[in-house]
């Protein structure tokens, strides 16, 4: 007897175990793309984001035999939130793959429909699940499938009693629908504690760190002022550097450092270059290991607007130039190299673009129009004898200044592995080689700020500089830092871009939030003074376009730079490919 | 001829009308396949004008709207452009997709679009003055963001305003049920689904699917083709290269029309 009871368990036990079809199993991660698409296409919120789920526990009418068991006690159950949706990690119940793909989006489609503010979730479900299969006929054939092959195969998730009443079947686990959070439903679900670790926010550890680097900035900004320091300490340590290095070179330092604070702004508009880059390689030759950010002068002044007052504030912010010294030249990512293949067939297709130059004194054919319109005309001697044409490769004529936010925020991560930064570094790249075999002319900058004392201007490559592997190890040498003093910034750019001959003048703004710093520039202050500087950069002839991740970015870019001219781009990590796509179509 | 069907979407046929009846000229913003054309067209049979259509391109040079000269056995002699020959004669010279235009191109227009109504012509020393009947329509499609293309203001703001969008479901329904012959329920789905895939933002899919489009499909399922396979012919493989958006909008199309071999 007892033998048999125990077979009869075993039996019982890897029935349970291979039900799932695991061989057959779909990954949320394969398609999570798709499955987001699909969810804006049936007219999911765009705001809100896909995640993988938790199990939950759940309260089944289950039989005694499942309680003895333990089964039929924890699901992987689709549930929303007004931040996010999630869903099951992985999903195997049918024998075939196509049905547990379909799985997927017939969630989704149940996401996109179902109120999840719904008393009774079971009749919103079922009222969901109807409206769905009336609306399509695929849908219509899985569930049909799905719901009989369930309800067989999966007593203890299909199993209801009917004397639970109505407000109880959130207990009712049915993978085919749609859960209400977990958190407003405590009663009923008891809420995994791992969860809610991982969603405490590692934010308050920055704000701790920033703090503490704000204040050392601070002092720092004091001793300036004293002006017995040039320079501040960090920048101290590579001029101790540098002097070594000099002396072998027989060179004064001091001189340059000089030199360098006089012409500061040139340097910054990119006209001593030579001097720069020379100086540069000199300083590779050193097997130095740490990148050091190389003061370009004391600084200097620009204003900023007062929403408040209505009035310039004269001098008030102080700009900073900064290089970073020590670098590795590097090659492009091997990774980068392949999305830079997609990427060269397309701009392929921009160089083909040919102009036709007529009414010429000379060229490669005889214009038959003009010389028409000549014996045409009734006074010869009074027309302008051009009669040729010629076909150049069309001059693009663009200058684009790209300026990227790399305030501490873009330390934030995408995934766990990928943070804001990296994007922005791989976008620069990408995009950086994507401007330079298209021939245009191009300029990469980044900033930081804390307060209206110190807004670093970092640059990368200025509008002189070759594209060469020194740019990319610099930007490779990018760490985020402080705030997004973006006023500051932008008018720093223009000020630049002003100075360059090209006919079109593009400045390509790369941010993840909104303007702010430690200051008053935060909110309305921030904002106004931000749309003041795009306005006069476009009374300068500049064209801004603002390209962000920041998904709330919505709500105050059109504000700031006019309705066509930003992107929100919903997933971070293509903005690589999408950059110069983006900047393709701006100026095809 | 039978008469150019259209179906107005809101006010655009009175405000047309009205238009050319006071000589100002029109400015219509619209999608890629939202029937800017064939608006043009049915308003031109309605006020019985002629339509002068010029496609904008980036090499169109003033010349080729004004006119030039040309050779025969006599010698030289002057050939009317199009925008000449509406000006001449009388009719609505429509310039479809002007953004395209170079802006030394478009800036012709404006003795034409502002209360002087004429036209110099340098190369003959001629000024027109435009025929009463004589209309100016240009169309664009703002959809595309572009540094280098855009219409001046100075342009733009010499002329009235109309902008159109895909229309709404019903209207669209019937737009595809008369131009296609395709029966009720295949034209509400299509219907269905073009509303669902313009849902898609511009980071999704640069463009949604037209109102032409659906009326492809609808008429490749009236010559009996399989409501799946057209829909995928004329409306997935048309609006995307990228391999994930196709697979998506394949499943959406799937689920509406299901596929002879399915589950």
């Amino acid at each position: 007897m007892d033998e048999q009871v125990g077979k009869f368990w075993d039996k019982y036990l890897t029935k349970k175990a291979s039900r799932l079809y695991k061989k057959e199993e779909v990954l949320f991660t394969d398609k999570s793309k798709s499955l987001k698409l699909f969810y804006h296409l049936l007219g999911g919120e765009k705001g809100k984001e896909l995640h993988i789920t938790d199990k939950r526990s759940i309260k089944t009418s289950r039989t005694f035999l499942e309680k003895f068991s333990g089964t039929g006690k924890t699901f992987f159950l689709p549930w929303q939130e007004e931040k996010g949706i999630y869903l099951p990690a992985t999903l195997s119940y049918f024998p075939l793959k196509q049905h547990n793909e379909m799985h997927f989006f017939w969630l989704i489609a149940m996401l996109t429909k179902v109120n999840i503010k719904s008393k009774n979730m079971r009749a919103e479900n079922e009222k969901v699940a109807q409206f769905l299969i009336k609306k399509y006929a695929g849908f219509s054939e899985f569930y049909t499938y799905a719901h009989s092959f369930l309800i067989s195969n999966y007593p203890e998730l299909s199993t209801i009693d009917p004397s639970i009443e109505d407000s109880l079947v959130d207990n009712y686990p049915n993978p085919l629908w749609i859960y209400p959070s977990l958190s407003s439903n405590n009663k009923l679900l008891d809420v995994d504690d791992e969860e809610e670790t991982l969603r405490q926010p590692d934010e308050p550890k920055k704000t701790e760190t920033l703090v503490i680097k704000k204040k050392s900035e601070q002092i720092d900004d004091k001793k300036e002022t004293d002006g017995l320091l040039l320079f501040l300490p960090e920048s101290i340590m590579s001029f101790m550097e540098q002097v070594r290095v000099d002396r072998q070179e027989n060179d004064s330092y001091d001189e340059d450092a000089l030199y360098n604070a006089e012409d500061l702004d040139e340097i910054t508009l990119g006209q001593k270059d030579a001097n720069l880059s020379s100086r540069i390689k000199m300083d590779l030759d050193i097997s130095a290991n740490s990148v050091e950010q190389y003061p370009l002068g004391r600084g200097h002044f620009i204003d900023e607007w007062d929403y408040n007052k209505e009035v310039y504030l004269k001098k008030y912010v102080c700009i900073k130039p900064f290089i970073s010294l020590n670098i590795e030249p590097i090659m492009l990512p091997k990774r980068l190299q392949k999305m830079m293949k997609k990427i060269q067939s397309e701009l392929d297709l921009m160089e083909l673009d040919r102009i036709k130059r007529d009414n010429l004194p000379y060229g490669d054919d005889i214009n038959m129009d003009t010389w028409i319109d000549y014996k045409g005309h009734q006074n010869r001697s009074n027309h302008p004898q051009r009669f040729f044409q010629t076909y150049e490769r069309k001059m693009r004529d663009m200058a684009t200044l790209i300026l990227a936010d790399v305030s501490l925020s873009t330390e934030a991560g995408i995934t766990q592995e990928i943070r804001v930064i990296d994007t922005i570094q791989d976008s620069l790249m990408v995009f950086a080689e994507s401007l330079h075999r298209l021939e245009d002319r191009f300029a990469i900058y980044t900033f930081s700020s804390i307060k209206n004392t110190k807004v670093n201007f970092h640059i990368i490559k200025n509008f002189k500089e070759k594209y060469s592997d020194l740019v990319r190890g610099r930007i490779h040498a990018i760490k985020p830092g402080y705030y997004t003093r973006m006023g500051a910034a932008i008018r720093e750019s223009a000020k630049i871009l002003e100075k360059q001959q090209s006919g079109n003048k593009l400045l390509l703004i790369l941010s993840d939030g909104k303007p702010n710093d430690v200051d008053r520039y935060d909110g309305r202050y921030g904002i106004e003074d931000t749309k003041k500087a795009i306005e006069e950069a476009k009374q300068k002839g500049i064209t801004p376009f603002c390209i962000t991740i920041d998904l709330d970015a919505k709500e105050y870019l059109p504000y700031l730079f006019g309705r066509n001219s930003y992107a929100v781009i919903r997933d971070a990590q293509k903005l690589p490919k999408l950059l110069p796509e983006i900047y393709m179509n701006l100026t095809k | 001829m039978s008469k150019t069907y259209y179906l107005p979407q809101s006010n655009e046929v009175e405000l047309f009308k009205a238009a050319a009846g006071m000589n100002l000229p029109i400015l219509i913003k619209g999608p890629t396949g939202c029937g800017k054309t064939r608006f043009i067209e049915a308003m031109g049979e309605e006020l019985g004008r002629d339509v002068y259509t010029v496609v904008c391109h980036d090499d169109l040079s003033a010349a080729d709207l004004i006119g030039r000269h040309l050779i025969d056995e006599n010698g030289t002699y002057w050939q009317d452009g199009p925008l000449t020959k509406a000006v001449r004669n009388g009719g609505i010279c429509y310039l479809d997709e002007i953004i395209e235009a170079r802006k030394d191109t478009t800036v012709i227009l404006h003795s034409l679009a502002d209360y002087r109504r004429v036209l110099p012509i340098d190369r003959t020393g001629e000024v027109i003055t435009a025929h009463p009947d004589f209309m100016l329509v240009v169309s664009y499609n703002p959809g595309y963001q572009n540094v280098l293309k855009g219409m001046k203001p100075s342009t733009k703001q010499r002329f009235i305003a109309l902008s159109f969008d895909y229309p709404k479901a019903d209207i669209e329904k019937a737009i595809i049920l008369k131009e296609s012959g395709v029966d009720e329920k295949i034209a509400q789905k299509l219907v269905d689904i073009a509303g669902e895939i313009r849902q898609l933002s511009d980071n999704d899919i640069q463009e949604a699917v037209s109102t032409r489009l659906l009326i492809y499909a609808a008429k490749l399922i009236t010559k009996g083709f399989d409501p799946y396979q057209a829909c995928i012919h004329s409306i997935v493989e048309s609006l995307s290269d990228e391999e994930d958006v196709l697979e998506v909008l394949e499943k959406l199309i799937s689920l509406h029309f299901t596929k002879s071999v399915h589950l």
